[in-house]
């Protein structure tokens, strides 16, 4: 059986410094997304759980240029071997041209069985590309999954919605995103960090998957992407446990905002 | 345990270097780095001389994100509210092959880090190395008993031979382990390879980079695009203590630190931090105008090693090497202050030996010791054993109160016109210089001098 | 004529897209259009019709039943298709986001979803949202014939019913049953907590060592008569219920004093808190990110300050 997990490689938002109220995303190191790192555990369990499987990270770099360092990561995780589609035409893009390299990408390595994907990318998080590349390939989808489990030719899923918890079923092949609650993903081993090294990884630009520069063209315009205005007094309260205490709610009363 | 050639603990300058060569030697490396990526802890004033380096892996300083090539420098002096600065422009420090570079690390370390990846070598941020293994299953035979002040003759180690790592729950192997772990030195000291650095041996560095337009910068130092200043401030910035401030210009921001001796900080009664200090000289009017309208970006504090030649450990021993700050190799002359190149030599040279060691089959003591006569035959021990006396020298108080306050009060009699009459020249300003400068004390200090 | 199709399966998040849907109509010169899907999509169709809604297509088409998203798609789909619809609005809900990405694919719709705000511009509707993990605030326009927003529920007012329903169409759908099963469903439990509404909020993270330190975090919250929320983190360990997060993927609050203890301040939180009136901080890291956004910070172990400050409390 093959799994695919599709795997989002990212700034480290942390990193993300605000200049004026624009963004400065030059030089940040990237790494794995957060969510996806959780369905690569997802993968490593089902394996560990008696499921015979070739797990493959997927990712469809977005102009970063150390994504086949970054990738190493999935690879140390979880993942027995990586496929990268890289293409300049990919720098600004949108869910839609991804979901559509995704889909290609995987028709064109080997299909798969079950694909996994994180709720939310940690950047965008629209939750979209998931969805998308399950009516591409015509797959039954079920999201935001807390417990996967796989038996015969079904894929079983606990997910977790606003209001209930849901159970439900699928047929394979099928998609599943999963929500952060799922496991603790673990720390890759050094040795398995090593040996990631060595895992065969696969580049595709968009020809090879028979798609033109123009499928990357993003269907959204972004009018402008600012941080919000923040002015805040930064007042750090000096003192001992009791001294600082008494010192905030004095402020906090003087600001009106307690003891009314 | 599984085992890898070489493991190299930190993933600064030394760490990154040694393992871009062994890379290149085709040898199996593994950089284990504590920080958030490569050049992330790393703390350095800025200018790093590519002079003594530049041989040693040519192809890898053409695309170096350097910052500016430094073709100004200068030293002010600060003393009772007054900066006297004296500056020199040369065409010999620019030109096609300038002598230094300002840089940043955070760039600088990526760019080494991605190299060695492309060379082959696994560079692993995030992962902080526990403790240095050796022979017998102990993990460290506790410090004391270490080499010490006992130079670089190369002898077996303290302890016995280090074997490998322990990272978490991770062992791993080697057949070299470099040492790189920078200045604390603390997995080296707990294994007995070293002695703990001890505060007189360092001083504290606090350092801002602060943002600025290249234009501006371009501007305020009087500098053609791609040129940079470097600037060194002394006296009352240190309120008496041993150390100084620099400043040195990146492309669009400005690296603006303090240094001061650990052992003459801490014994205050005031509890002043370095920060204080450099706060003081940020708001100073001499200062102040310098660092307007720019932002701070970044802040980080470190230690700085200033014990010289005398306080290099044992270089290395069975299966292991020790390289950069963790060896002690940096020189704080005061108007030069120099690591990253003694880091970036040290690293390198330890390449060449451990390929050569390891083609030969001996990582022993016996088998690794090119790397030791490599680094006395380089620039880095022969500029260390130069500067073997400028560590006591530093001691010597009046180079931070005195003369500072000796040179400013005559550039400002030489400058003044007060009410009244104007004395002479050799009564004020030329008076002070004779009391200021022909004494017995400066006497000695001028002997002392002449032996750097 | 062109339409704005609205739908969730929410009916109080259908009503609050169709009012303000109406409003964008009329702006646009565009129709407004509902869906109402399932068994209970009759008395769904009344309720839309009176919040704006001048056509409510309506199904209860058998493979409708548990409104799976495969199938919602699918019959939204071909409910566009007879609207004429131009825009399709949806909630962000989690179910709404699902089915965002199934609709657009078949729609061949650019789609943003999480909106918080939209607004017509230049002849268009544009969305914001927020960008880079929250970092910053990204203003959005679609450029496909079709265009699909999913906004997050709350972003829009209700405005009172109107008299006069609109029109009820019954579209002749062609729908095969979903290939995803229901096994079960159970609602979440706990009394819910509205935290875009509260005025005090106290705010709890991972500085809290073990779930019953957080006895400490309620004694507080109580002794302010603040409502206590959380970091995603602490939900995750489900030491606190999820409608008790803050952030990105959990409340956006609007308090006049939030105060966050032992919480670093991520940036998927603090997208959550940044319209608060006073933000104030306890955490032992003087270089975490909160102490960036806050305006009264204390530097100390919350084991300690916690108790301070319900001591303080007490004399006011
Ligand atoms: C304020 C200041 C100004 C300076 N100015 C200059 C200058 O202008 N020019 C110059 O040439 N030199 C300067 N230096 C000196 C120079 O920065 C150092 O000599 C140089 O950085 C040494 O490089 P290194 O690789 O040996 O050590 P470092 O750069 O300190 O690297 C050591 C690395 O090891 C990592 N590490 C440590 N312990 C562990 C562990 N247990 N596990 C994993 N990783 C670990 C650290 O995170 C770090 O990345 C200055 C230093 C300071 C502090
Ligand atoms: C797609 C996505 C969406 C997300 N959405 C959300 C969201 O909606 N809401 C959300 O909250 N998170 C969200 N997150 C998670 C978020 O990135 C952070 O991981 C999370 O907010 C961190 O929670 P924390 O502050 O409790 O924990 P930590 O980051 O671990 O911080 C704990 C803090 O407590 C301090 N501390 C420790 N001990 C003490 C003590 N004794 N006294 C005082 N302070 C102490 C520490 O210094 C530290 O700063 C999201 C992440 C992703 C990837
Ligand atoms: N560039 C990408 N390459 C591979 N997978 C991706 C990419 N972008 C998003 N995904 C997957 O789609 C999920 C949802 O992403 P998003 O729609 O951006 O929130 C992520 O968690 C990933 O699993």
């Amino acid at each position: 059986m093959r799994i695919v997990v599709c795997v989002k490689t990212n700034y480290d938002l942390q990193m993300v410094r605000v200049k004026g109220r624009e963004p400065v995303l030059e030089a940040l190191p990237y790494k794995v997304g957060d969510l996806e790192k959780n369905a690569l555990e997802a993968a490593l369990q089902l394996r560990e759980g008696g499921l015979e499987c070739t797990i493959v990270a997927l990712t469809v770099a977005e102009a970063n240029a150390k994504v086949k360092e970054t990738m190493k990561e999935a690879l140390a995780l979880a993942a027995d071997e990586a496929v990268v589609v890289n293409d300049p035409a990919l720098a600004a893009t949108d869910q839609a041209a991804l979901a559509a390299a995704i889909a290609k990408a995987i028709e064109h390595t080997g299909g798969a069985d079950l694909v996994l994907f994180g709720e939310g990318s940690t950047d965008n998080y629209s939750g979209l590309v998931g969805s998308r590349v399950a009516e591409l390939l015509g797959l039954p989808q079920i999201g935001y999954a807390r417990s996967i489990a796989v038996a015969d030719g079904a894929v079983t899923v606990e997910r977790s919605m606003d209001d209930m918890i849901e159970t439900l079923q699928a047929p394979l092949p099928a998609a599943v995103t999963v929500v952060s609650e799922i496991n603790e993903p673990r720390v890759a081993t050094l040795m398995n960090i090593m040996k990631a090294g060595k895992k065969p990884l696969t580049e595709l630009s968009l020809a090879d998957l028979g798609l033109d520069a123009g499928a990357a063209a993003p269907q959204k315009a972004v009018l402008s992407n600012l941080a919000e205005e923040q002015d805040r007094k930064h007042i750090i309260i000096e003192g001992d446990a009791a001294t600082a205490a008494a010192g905030l709610v004095d402020a906090l009363v003087k600001e009106g905002v307690l003891g009314r | 345990m599984e085992k890898v050639d070489v493991i190299v603990v930190g993933g600064g300058l030394a760490g990154l270097s040694a393992a871009y060569g062994l890379a290149q030697a085709g040898l199996e490396v593994m950089v284990l780095e504590r920080g958030d990526y490569p050049g992330a802890k790393n703390v350095t004033g800025g200018r790093l001389y590519t002079s003594v380096v530049r041989d040693l892996y040519p192809e890898l300083w053409e695309g170096a994100p350097f910052e500016r090539a430094v073709t100004r420098e200068a030293i002010s002096m600060l003393a009772d509210g007054r900066m006297a600065t004296f500056e020199i422009a040369a065409e010999e420090f620019g030109g096609r092959r300038p002598q230094s570079f300002t840089v940043v690390r955070a760039k600088l370390d990526q760019y080494l880090a991605e190299r060695t990846g492309e060379a082959g070598g696994m560079v692993i941020p995030k992962m902080k190395v526990d403790a240095l293994l050796t022979e017998g299953g102990s993990e460290a035979s506790g410090a004391g008993g270490g080499p010490g002040a006992s130079g670089a003759d190369g002898g077996p180690g303290a302890s016995g031979r280090v074997i490998g790592i322990r990272a978490g729950e991770d062992e791993i192997g080697a057949d070299v382990v470099v040492v790189a772990e920078g200045v604390l030195g603390l997995l080296s000291s707990e294994a007995g390879l070293r002695e703990r650095p001890a505060a007189a041996d360092t001083a504290l560095g606090y350092k801002e980079v602060i943002e600025l337009p290249a234009s501006v910068i371009e501007d305020r130092w009087h500098l053609n695009p791609g040129e940079g200043a470097a600037q060194l401030f002394m006296g009352s910035v240190t309120k008496g203590m041993m150390g100084g401030a620099f400043l040195y210009t990146n492309r669009e921001s400005i690296s603006l630190g303090i240094v001061v001796g650990m052992e003459q900080l801490r014994s205050r009664p005031d509890e002043l931090e370095s920060w204080q200090l450099l706060d003081e000289l940020k708001t100073s009017p001499a200062v102040a105008p310098l660092i307007k309208g720019g932002e701070v970006i970044e802040y980080s504090a470190h230690a700085v090693a200033e014990g010289g030649i005398a306080k290099v450990p044992r270089l290395l021993g069975d299966g292991y090497v020790m390289v950069g700050d963790a060896a002690g190799l940096s020189l704080n002359a005061l108007i030069t202050v120099r690591g990253m190149d003694f880091a970036i030599a040290s690293g390198y040279h330890a390449a060449q030996a451990i390929a050569a060691a390891k083609a030969a089959g001996d990582t022993s003591a016996a088998g690794l010791a090119g790397y030791e006569r490599a680094l006395r035959e380089s620039f880095v021990l022969k500029d260390l054993q130069t500067a073997a006396k400028v560590p006591a020298l530093l001691e010597n108080q009046r180079l931070f109160t005195h003369y500072p306050e000796a040179v400013t009060k005559l550039m400002a009699d030489i400058f003044t016109i007060g009410p009244g009459p104007t004395e002479k020249l050799s009564k004020t300003g030329f008076g002070g210089v004779r009391r200021s400068f022909l004494n017995l004390a400066t006497a000695k200090d001028a002997l002392s001098f002449r032996k750097i | 004529m062109a339409d704005i199709l609205v739908y969730s399966d929410k009916p109080q998040v259908a009503r609050e897209l169709a009012f303000k849907g109406r409003e964008f109509a009329a702006e646009l010169g565009l129709g407004l259009s509902a869906a109402a899907l399932g068994p209970e999509s009759a008395a769904a169709a009344a309720d839309l019709g009176g919040h704006g809604a001048d056509r409510v297509f309506v199904s209860d088409d058998a493979a409708l039943e548990g409104l799976p998203t495969d199938v919602v798609a699918e019959a939204l789909a071909q409910i566009a298709q007879e609207a004429g619809a131009e825009y399709v609005l949806l909630g962000s809900t989690r179910r709404g986001k699902e089915l965002a990405g199934r609709l657009a694919q078949k729609l061949g719709a650019g789609a943003v979803t999480d909106v918080n705000a939209m607004a017509v511009k230049d002849g268009a509707l544009v969305g914001w949202r927020y960008a880079l993990g929250g970092a910053t605030v990204a203003e959005e326009r679609i450029d496909t014939p079709v265009k699909l927003f999913a906004v997050m529920p709350k972003t829009f007012e209700v405005g009172a019913p109107q008299a006069g329903a609109g029109e009820v169409v019954t579209p002749a759908l062609s729908l095969s049953p979903s290939r995803v099963t229901v096994g079960g469903r159970t609602p979440r439990e706990g009394e819910s907590v509205d935290l875009a509404a509260a005025p005090l909020i106290l705010g709890v993270g991972r500085g809290f060592a073990k779930r019953e330190d957080l006895d400490l975090g309620r004694e507080l919250a109580a002794a302010l008569g603040a409502e206590l929320a959380c970091t995603k983190s602490l939900a995750d360990f489900e030491w606190l219920p999820e409608d008790r997060i803050v952030g990105l993927s959990g409340a956006k609050t609007k308090p006049d004093l939030y105060l966050s203890v032992g919480v670093s301040g991520q940036v998927q939180h603090t997208v959550g808190i940044s319209q608060a009136k006073i933000i104030a901080a306890v955490n032992t890291d003087k270089e975490a990110p909160i102490f960036q956004l806050a305006d009264y910070g204390i530097v100390g172990d919350l084991y300690q300050v916690v108790p301070a400050l319900m001591e303080k409390l007490k004399s006011l």
